[in-house]
């Protein structure tokens, strides 16, 4: 049976069902009315439970009204199944039923009907009425609106069948296949709930382009545009620091080649920069002159006897530290300088073995009442 | 010159004299040369324009993964374990490193490889100096810091105001807690982003050591107010931020921007509709021009975060429009992140279409941007969403793809959700919308599999299109697809493709038939097969045995076919639903072809349990067609009835 078919139909039945359910609920109230004279209180309660079990009993018809209209559905459904080969016949037959019936929209007529029914129940009008229309809108349509589901019409069409479609498909053929995705949509809506009924909501509308200008509106005017003695206040400089390293690393991503990884790895301080400079993590070092390592003899002139054994073997500690590349040259001065400290302790010692001469010792004493002061 | 040398020539005069004369003519004029300045180079640029020679190959599997056949990954599921297992590893061997520190002393390189030094583990009693709390706040290391510190003030040692400060930004920062390691990029990477678009979750923990520096500095500096506040705001602790906020007022203590943005940004949570979170937000404006603030990018950012979930949208956009005009006006270019708010403010799901998006590609067209803002992140895949959804625009997604893969822009992607995201979009969108035959040729072909896996609900919907289309020729490669992204349990792709198959017989040739068989025969096996112990197996009903038997007919498999319909037959308890009646009718003309009537008579047998009223006339045929004998004859009468009579 065709949906439309039945919609067509529905108001009457709906209209005949509370016809006759106001027929009722209105002999009732004229029953009451009659003997309410004698007792006034209860009856009128009476009355007003009485119209309420009445109007109860109205919704109760209508919901099983609706039920067997959704079960009439899913029983013609699968005769639809089976019966594609009277599918000419069959549409042709409602084409002209539905030219004869309809000269309103069949959606129109739905409202109108609708509206009448609510009224007659009385009670809250507006709300029957929706509950209604949704509950047809909701046996009819589903989840998808009649345009998108052109995937599917086409589907369903067997080729030899082309020249009848062809001529346009009616609304029962449409429906139909509505009816048939309704029983494939349960299934597939678990996997694609949501990227179906979005399709569902954006069919091919023709949208029209209207140019919004970005910058073209009245700004807020709350601040001034040409201040430029303006700073942001005070820094924090940690604050900021923090945020740009997370800025960087929200847009390093794994390496997509070599190059990308040995850049991460040089920024990461694993491997050399390039070009390679042999002297890369020596930058103190630069600061230095190679003088400074080299000549260190200024470091025993004021302490050192000129002749004699302690000489000789400063000097020798001078050409060896001179030649040492591992170490700065604050740590050569230490050594000499610790030898200036070692020699100034064992004084005594090297007094009595006469490796000191008398006038050298003039430059100790200097130095040591020098140190004193 | 050329004339002179010529007249030269026609003189007659000699070659020194001609070459003298050019000379001096040349020297004249170029008597200075040049020597361009040295464009100072850094330490990896020479990397990076080496870099930027190379492309992505769309038919190569990403560089993390070995290059071999076997150890690619092809599925998204696989593509992620894959990628978290070298991860993993490299894991476990900073664990190696931390567990036995004491082995790995020793010091090859030249200069020292600080990441390669085994971390230094901090104690309460370990002997720590100022120096070391300075170089952890710079290593951003938050919990030993923390503990450092701790050490430092038990002794009494002397810590200077702005170290303090320093480790106080840091605690609000991260809210006293490490973030994941910068080494782990992998982790990063596939680190999904649950929180959603408004996460209004307070995290901050009160009470803690951000708070407890903050109470006993004195004097509270500027600096330090800021810090807290914002600290607060981020992690979503406005009610103590508010009141730290008037302390400060009150106190006359200068603010700083950031501060301020981050608490335009959490006014939403401040206050509960429109028109107050609105005049709060302006009321912060004004104290920030008070107080002679320049506005940044970070406030536009904040105004326009605001807005997009402020409630009213109408007024929204009109305030997000005149926001844009004013930053406009002092300079300040919208990021990627601000149009990404515009985008939500005005494409709401519920509301009326808008096609500001045009708008906004515009303007962003052929150009090269950077990271400004972290929720530049999200631009693309919203643009996409929108272009997609709101817009069904197939023109304006291939522009935002474009900019997307302009320059290095491809960076602004984000992670890998929201990449698989930003694509899951992009195919549906031209899935629907081109021919079937562009699509796969310039899309699927392309960006399938090593780009992107498609989910459940795009396989559908590009299995649905060639249905449509009738276009079979792509289902051998689509189901193998299917395998291989471990799709194939699925029931609903299943049906789909084995629809497609069984419904457009005319189009087929011999060899599809012959692939069709295959699939279907795969299928099958696949269900039934009980090895593997999978969690998902697909169970077979009816109506897709029915289908299966349908294609292994078409290829006259007739053991195969012979299999199906015993296993229909035998666990018809087991099996929901029944085949439709031409997938048995078929069978049944196959036995009549391989003249095996006992098989027909099982099938027929099978038709009558079911219920199906086809089964007299197809017991009829196998009789009229067969000419069975008096065994076959009673067997079949036993089974429909004495339909043989009328015949």
């Amino acid at each position: 049976m065709s949906r439309i078919y039945l919609i067509t139909h529905l108001p009457n039945n709906i209209k005949n069902t509370f016809h006759n359910v106001r027929h009722r609920t209105l002999q009732k109230v004229s029953l009451c009315t009659s003997s309410s004279s004698s007792s006034d209180d209860d009856t009128k309660l009476q009355k007003k439970v009485e119209e309420k079990k009445k109007s109860k009993e109205a919704l109760d018809k209508l919901n099983k009204l609706l039920l067997t209209m959704t079960e009439d559905d899913v029983s013609s459904k699968t005769k639809l199944n089976l019966a594609q080969p009277t599918n000419k016949r069959q549409k042709k037959l409602r084409e002209k039923q539905d030219f004869k019936e309809s000269k309103a929209t069949p959606t129109e007529t739905l409202v109108n009907a609708a509206n009448n029914v609510a009224e007659s129940i009385g009670g809250d009008v507006k709300q029957t009425q929706s509950e209604l229309l949704m509950k047809l809108l909701n046996v009819a349509n589903g989840d998808a609106t009649v345009n998108t589901n052109l995937k599917d019409l086409v589907k369903g069409m067997k080729i030899d069948q082309e020249s009848a479609q062809g001529a346009g498909l009616s609304k029962a053929q449409q429906v139909r296949q509505i009816l048939q995705e309704q029983s494939k949509a349960p299934r597939r809506k678990g996997d694609m709930a949501k990227p179906r009924s979005k399709s569902a909501k954006s069919p091919k509308r023709d949208v029209v382009v209207e140019k919004i200008s970005l910058f073209g509106s009245e700004p807020l005017g709350i601040f001034s545009p040409n201040q430029n003695d303006l700073t942001e206040g005070v820094v924090n400089k940690t604050w900021n620091h923090l945020y740009d390293k997370d800025l960087k690393l929200a847009v390093t991503h794994p390496p997509s080649n070599y190059f990308q990884q040995m850049i991460l790895w040089t920024e990461q301080k694993k491997i050399w920069k390039f070009p390679i400079d042999n002297e890369q993590g020596l930058e103190e070092e630069k600061k230095v002159y190679f003088t400074d390592h080299v000549f260190l003899e200024k470091h025993l002139e004021p302490w050192c006897p000129l002749k004699g054994p302690i000489r000789h073997f400063m000097e020798l500690v001078c050409v060896g530290l001179s030649k040492n590349p591992y170490l700065t040259v604050e740590a050569k001065k230490e050594h000499v300088l610790w030898f200036r400290e070692y020699f100034k302790d064992k004084l005594e010692l090297l007094q009595e073995t006469g490796a000191i001469q008398e006038t050298d010792l003039g430059k100790l004493h200097a130095d040591q009442k020098q140190s004193e002061h | 010159m050329m004339n002179i040398s010529k007249t030269l020539l026609r003189r007659g005069l000699p070659q020194a004299n001609i070459t003298s004369n050019i000379l001096l003519s040349t020297a004249t004029i170029d008597d200075k040369i040049e020597i361009p300045k040295r464009i100072p180079r850094g330490p990896t640029d020479i990397l990076r324009a080496l870099e930027s020679t190379v492309g992505r190959d769309p038919t190569a599997a990403h560089y993390k993964y070995h290059d071999d056949p076997y150890l690619i990954p092809l599925s998204s599921s696989g593509k992620r374990i894959f990628a978290m297992a070298q991860e993993a590893g490299r894991k476990a061997a900073h664990w190696v490193r931390q567990e036995h520190a004491d082995l790995f002393q020793h010091r090859e390189a030249d200069p020292v490889i600080e990441a390669f030094v085994p971390p230094m583990v901090y104690t309460e009693e370990s002997e720590v100096a100022v120096a070391d709390l300075e170089k952890l706040i710079e290593m951003r290391q938050v919990v030993d810091s923390a503990v450092v510190y701790r050490v430092l003030k038990e002794k009494n040692v002397e810590v200077a105001q702005e170290l303090e400060q320093g480790l106080l930004e840091l605690l609000c920062y991260q809210n006293c807690e490490d973030g994941v390691s910068e080494e782990f990029v992998e982790e990063r990477w596939f680190r999904q982003a649950s929180k959603g678009k408004e996460f209004v979750k307070k995290t901050w923990k009160d009470g803690d050591l951000a708070e407890q520096i903050f109470s006993k500095m004195t004097p509270k500096t500027p600096e330090s107010y800021c810090a807290i506040i914002q600290g607060m705001s981020k992690y979503r602790q406005m009610d103590s931020a508010v009141q730290l906020f008037e302390e400060a007022q009150k106190s006359n203590i200068p603010l700083n921007t950031n501060t301020y943005n981050s608490l335009i940004q959490s006014v939403n949570m401040i206050k509960e509709n429109f028109d107050m979170r609105w005049s709060l937000l302006a009321d912060f404006l004004t104290q920030m021009k008070n107080s002679n603030l320049k506005p940044n990018l970070g406030t536009l950012n904040a105004i326009l975060y605001a807005l997009s979930f402020m409630g009213n949208p109408k007024r929204a956009k009109e305030y997000v429009l005149q926001t844009l005009a004013e930053f406009k006006n002092l300079g300040i270019e919208p990021s990627l992140g601000s149009w990404y708010y515009v985008i939500l403010t005005f494409c709401k799901e519920r509301g009326p279409v808008s096609t500001i998006l045009h708008d906004i590609i515009n303007h962003l067209e052929d150009k090269e941007h950077q990271i400004r803002d972290l929720k530049d992140t999200h631009f693309f895949v919203t643009a996409m969403e929108m272009a997609r959804h709101h817009l069904n625009d197939v023109a304006l997604a291939r522009r935002i793809d474009k900019l997307l893969n302009y320059g290095d822009n491809y960076n602004l992607i984000g992670d890998s959700y929201k990449e698989s995201v930003y694509f899951r979009h992009y195919f549906a969108l031209l899935c629907d919308n081109l021919p079937l035959e562009e699509f796969m040729n310039d899309v699927y072909f392309k960006l399938v599999p090593h780009i992107y896996v498609p989910e459940v609900g795009i396989m559908a919907e590009v299995l649905n299109q060639v249905d449509v289309n009738g276009a079979v020729e792509y289902i051998p490669k689509l189901w193998s697809d299917l395998i291989v992204f471990d799709q194939s349990h699925r029931e609903n792709l299943v049906d789909c493709i084995l629809n497609t198959m069984v419904n457009n017989e005319q189009l087929v040739t011999p060899e599809l038939t012959e692939s069709f068989a295959k699939i279907a025969w795969d299928i099958y096996s696949r269900s039934i097969n009980e090895e593997e112990g999978r969690v998902h197996r697909l169970n077979l009903t009816g109506d897709l045995l029915g289908k299966i038997l349908i294609l292994l007919v078409r290829q006259k498999d007739f053991e195969k076919a012979c299999k199906v319909m015993d296993r229909l037959d035998k666990n018809q308890q087991t099996i929901a639903g029944v085949p439709k009646i031409e997938a048995l009718a078929l069978f049944v003309d196959l036995c009549i072809e391989e003249k095996v009537p006992s098989r027909g008579i099982d099938c027929i047998q099978y038709c009558t349990d079911c219920g199906f009223p086809e089964a007299n006339s197809l017991a009829v045929r196998l009789h009229k067609e067969l000419n069975l004998d008096e065994v076959f004859l009673e067997r079949l009468t036993k089974v429909v009835g004495d339909v043989f009579s009328t015949s």
